[in-house]
């Protein structure tokens, strides 16, 4: 294939340190704030860019706007260097990260006003360990006000947001947790791991209800990528993960595997979204299923691999309903419909 | 009317019927004599009224008399002869009265005519009079105009004011009693003051001319003194020539190039002098020490101080030139003056460089010398350099290692961007069009490189905002570049020789590990390099896993580029290494592509993502004791670790039969961590296991 080679400009020795963090930045995590027209993003150095997606989106956008607002360095006092932000969520007024063993609050009003001092943090109790166990997924429980954390230590623990104290821990996992979803209609948690196993919380009595083991069922088992679960989703009694072993949609209360989405790449992250499913991974594409098991459409991005997908369907701000895909770059792209990429933020 | 006319014919017909009856009337006319002047008196005493009276009356008795004549002679008879011969002589009588009538109208028109005469002549003097007091009026007027215009010199003379004058002025020219009322005196006395001042300022000036006369005299006779203390002097300097060697005080030698350095350009000049001071006081830093002969820093002249004089001789130069062109055709003979050659010789002549060049010798510690050479190029107004790098040791020159000292490349990007392919002065893109030269670099090899450093050191400066008309060497600006250019210019040669030893053990699959730097790695390392070998720009471009570096601008081909291949068993594992020029302070940039199990790239596998960011961003942690001239073996090194790593902790497929290739042998606390599941690459020194980053 040919390829513009782009004239060398000359480089000094910070400019060259600068375009080899660029090149090797991954983008774990994103949040849509509260007002729905900024867009946080967390990289594997630890810092948080807050983007306006407004200002990109608007008739008179340059350059610049696609650039972040402010980026801001997430330091961790317990570590001797700066974890990756694996997670993040907003509530109405904060913005949650987290990453190496910690969850932090940031105020959304604050951020944007560039003041950028973290709220509160909190950690787990931990079993001691040589290694600061990491968050890899932080999940939000509207009713009860409470932040669900998992990742590292093979638990999930709950936290009360009104008082930042861990109510309880839920054990079963035998390797380190990737993702959570939750069970909107009832008060019940889904958990997917390294270890394999889709796991089904009661989050009244704190105990494991329903455990798939997805690598055990020849259809969508993949030995040579490994039996972990990377991504999870699930919509009242259908939930679909994927991994290691192929993307599949299950039906929970019968435990089958009812599509196996043929894909090859293991998947990242995967949600519902109307009748679609969106799913990306391994590959420049995200990936528009048809609950049959169609492919509906592929749309490439600019990154070599998806990490994470966001929607925003904030009702404040209809105008700025993208859906926004980050992973093995320092950009994040956007997409204005589901058809094609309209452009790219970038750290 | 008519009777006045015929009083005038009457005359001339008297005239005309006289004329010829001169002889006739000679008696009359004597009588006539004195009845004329008797008539002339009559005329005034009688009135002009009544003869015209006379005369009106006469004619009437002449014409009845006529008439009766007439009458008479028609009714005819002898009676009537008698009444007739009467009748004639009454009209004689009044013919006689007609005559002395029209004699005196004849004298009273002469008369007439005379006093109009006399009046007008008189007229006419009085005019004439008038005319000449006019014009005596008019020259009198332009005398007074004259008198009013004139100029006088005393007003072009730069007087001293009023208040000065009747301060300095003595009274006895001042005469304020006088003067003051009177600005004609009064200025009269300012010029006797001002001729008063200007006579005794002449005089000053005599006698200071007589002083100076005097002054130069002395000065002749104190300039003989010195000529003859000239041979006198350098007598003592010859004398004293082997005192100075052996107390190795080479004053002498100094001095002689300080005389040669006075032909230098001025680029050079500046260069010379700048680094001559900068040498020196590298050596006074040192002098805790007794003066050693081997400075780190030698500055010396080269070529011919005549050609350089000749220089300076515009007329005899020119001429030099045709004659040397001439005996340059005559030597090649086959040339002819094609508009080929002579644009060839006129290139020859843009590019022509002063005859002296300044040598730097920098030493660096470990004996090795690094010799620039500065040229100037007089017609395109910049300078160049060549280097040469010269060892204590003989190296043996390994393959991959053959442009790292070359003279070509041994200085590129000193400063980052500085290539040193272009010229610097943008005016000479414009001189080269005038000959047909597209770019300099074609020349680059034969003259030197014109890197932006050797202008600043040379003090030249072209701003690219605003081009100057003429560049002047300036000290100061290559002053502020001596020290930071000296000290950039050693690390260069100092990395470079330790690249060039350790591309000779890299080439036979070692990758040499100091002992300060073993930290950095487990004891056990499984995975060999086994190749190391330098690939061209275009190849290195064309590998289809280094898109990313070239996109983000870091392949530019100033870079030198190479290629290791490390293995462990059936997996290989290449690498392409960017080696910036401005290595080691600006990091190799690695590219990886492993061969096991299908091929995995950054962009199929986050895990080798790691790895090259784990060589490439967390290069600092390999750089080593300063100056970090083991990071590119730390980092080959780390590579063989990281595909340890990343070999043996390969999640194994639990279908297929058989051992594991690879047994994990490494220490690690987790296998997988985080969303992207990499794997521990980062190792703990003194416990020896592997941890995630």
């Amino acid at each position: 294939m040919e390829r513009a080679v782009p004239l060398a400009v000359p480089l000094g020795q910070t400019e060259v340190f600068q375009a080899l963090q660029r090149l090797h930045m991954t983008i774990f995590s994103q949040s849509v704030s509260p007002c729905g027209k900024f867009l946080a993003a967390g990289n594997n150095y630890g810092q948080i860019a807050i983007f306006s997606l407004s200002s990109a989106l608007s008739s008179e956008a340059k350059e610049e706007s696609k650039k972040p607002v402010v980026t801001f360095q997430v330091l961790h006092f317990s570590l001797a260097h700066d974890g990756p932000v694996y997670s993040m969520v907003s509530t109405d007024r904060h913005l949650l990260s987290a990453g190496d063993g910690e969850v932090k609050a940031w105020l959304w009003a604050e951020m944007l006003k560039k003041g950028c001092k973290e709220l509160w943090r909190r950690q787990p109790p931990y079993r001691t360990s040589l290694e600061v166990p990491e968050i890899n997924a932080l999940l939000l429980v509207p009713k009860e006000n409470s932040l669900i954390l998992a990742g590292g230590d093979c638990q999930l623990h709950t936290m009360d947001l009104e008082t930042g104290t861990f109510t309880r821990v839920l054990r079963g996992h035998t390797d380190y947790i990737h993702c959570l979803a939750l069970r909107e209609r009832s008060p019940e948690v889904l958990s997917g791991g390294e270890d394999g196993a889709v796991r089904l919380w009661d989050l009244r009595t704190a105990k494991e209800v329903q455990t798939i083991e997805v690598y055990k069922h020849e259809e969508c088992s993949r030995p040579h990528n490994g039996r972990w679960i990377g991504c999870l989703a699930t919509d009242s009694d259908w939930m679909v993960c994927g991994g290691g072993p192929a993307l599949t949609l299950w039906h929970l209360r019968s435990s089958t595997p009812t599509t196996i989405f043929p894909i090859r790449a293991p998947q990242k992250h995967v949600t519902f979204y109307q009748d679609l499913i969106l799913s990306a991974g391994q590959g420049r594409c995200v990936n528009q299923w048809q609950l049959s098991g169609e492919l509906k459409a592929q749309v490439p991005g600019s990154s070599p691999g998806l990490l994470s997908l966001s929607l925003n369907q904030q009702p404040a701000a209809p105008e700025c309903k993208v859906l926004t895909a980050a992973g093995n770059s320092c950009r994040v792209d956007v997409f204005t419909n589901l058809g094609y990429r309209a452009f790219s933020l970038s750290f | 009317m008519s009777s006045e006319s015929s009083k005038k014919r009457k005359p001339k017909v008297i005239r005309s019927d006289g004329a010829p009856a001169e002889g006739k009337r000679n008696r009359s006319d004597t009588e006539q004599e004195g009845k004329y002047y008797s008539e002339e008196a009559e005329v005034d005493l009688r009135d002009p009224g009544r003869d015209y009276e006379l005369y009106k009356y006469t004619c009437q008795e002449l014409q009845r008399l006529m008439a009766e004549i007439q009458d008479l002679k028609s009714r005819g008879g002898k009676d009537v002869a008698i009444e007739i011969e009467e009748r004639r002589i009454q009209s004689c009588v009044h013919f006689m009265t007609l005559k002395k009538l029209n004699r005196l109208a004849h004298i009273r028109l002469k008369k007439g005519r005379d006093q109009t005469h006399e009046a007008k002549q008189k007229v006419d003097a009085y005019h004439l009079q008038l005319q000449n007091l006019l014009y005596e009026v008019m020259h009198l007027q332009k005398e007074i105009t004259k008198c009013l215009e004139f100029k006088s010199k005393h007003e072009e003379i730069d007087l001293v004011s009023l208040e000065e004058f009747y301060k300095e002025a003595p009274p006895d020219i001042s005469k304020a009693e006088v003067t003051m009322g009177d600005p004609h005196q009064q200025t009269l006395a300012r010029l006797d003051w001002e001729l008063e001042q200007r006579k005794r300022l002449a005089e000053k000036y005599r006698e200071c001319l007589s002083n100076k006369e005097k002054i130069l005299k002395e000065i002749e006779v104190k300039k003989e003194y010195l000529s003859s203390l000239q041979p006198r002097l350098n007598s003592i300097m010859q004398a004293s020539l082997p005192v100075q060697e052996y107390l190795f005080m080479p004053f002498d030698q100094a001095h002689k190039q300080y005389e040669t350095a006075r032909h230098l350009p001025p680029p050079l000049y500046v260069l010379f002098v700048q680094a001559t001071a900068y040498g020196q006081a590298c050596a006074h830093m040192k002098s805790s020490q007794p003066p050693r002969q081997d400075k780190t820093l030698s500055v010396a002249i080269e070529g011919s101080v005549d050609e350089a004089k000749a220089l300076f001789k515009p007329p005899e130069d020119s001429q030099d030139d045709e004659s040397d062109s001439d005996a340059e055709e005559e030597q090649t003979t086959r040339r002819r003056p094609t508009l080929g050659v002579q644009l060839d010789d006129k290139r020859k002549e843009m590019l022509k460089r002063h005859p002296l060049s300044v040598m730097l010798d920098l030493k660096c510690k470990d004996d090795s010398v690094l010799h620039l050479t500065f040229y100037y190029l007089m017609n395109l107004n910049i300078m160049t350099v060549k280097a040469k790098v010269t060892t204590a040791m003989e190296l043996i020159t390994p393959i991959s290692a053959g442009d790292l000292l070359s003279p070509d490349s041994v200085l590129s990007c000193l400063y980052p961007g500085d290539h040193g392919k272009k010229t610097p002065n943008p005016a000479n893109q414009y001189q080269f069009d005038k000959v047909g030269i597209l770019t300099l670099s074609d020349y680059v090899l034969e003259l030197g490189h014109p890197y932006l450093w050797v202008q600043k050191l040379g003090g030249l400066h072209f701003p690219k905002e605003q081009p100057q008309q003429t560049v002047i060497a300036d000290h100061s600006l290559s002053a502020s570049h001596m020290e930071t250019t000296m000290k950039l210019l050693k690390t260069r040669v100092q990395s470079r020789l330790a690249l060039h030893k350790q591309f000779a053990s890299l080439e036979h699959g070692i990758v040499p590990v100091t002992s300060d730097c073993q930290y950095l790695f487990p004891a056990k390392v499984v995975s060999r390099l086994v190749k190391w070998v330098t690939v061209a720009h275009e190849d290195y471009m064309e590998l289809h896993f280094t898109k990313d570096i070239v996109d983000a601008g870091l392949a530019g081909d100033t870079n030198l580029y190479y290629m290791a291949l490390i293995e462990r068993g059936t997996a290989k594992l290449q690498a392409a290494v960017v080696l910036n020029p401005g290595y080691s302070s600006i990091p190799p940039v690695f590219q990886l592509c492993l061969n096991w199990k299908g091929e995995k790239t950054n962009s199929n596998d986050d895990n080798i993502r790691a790895m090259e960011g784990e060589v490439n961003v967390c290069y600092k942690e390999l750089c080593g004791p300063w100056p970090s001239h083991q990071l590119l073996t730390n980092q080959l090194q780390r590579l063989c670790v990281l595909l340890d790593v990343y070999l043996e902790t390969e999640s194994h497929d639990d279908s297929v039969e058989g051992p594991k290739e690879f047994p994990q042998e490494k220490m690690c606390l987790r296998l997988f961590r985080g969303p992207s599941r990499m794997k521990p690459f980062k190792y703990n020194h003194p416990q020896g296991f592997f941890s995630h980053r």
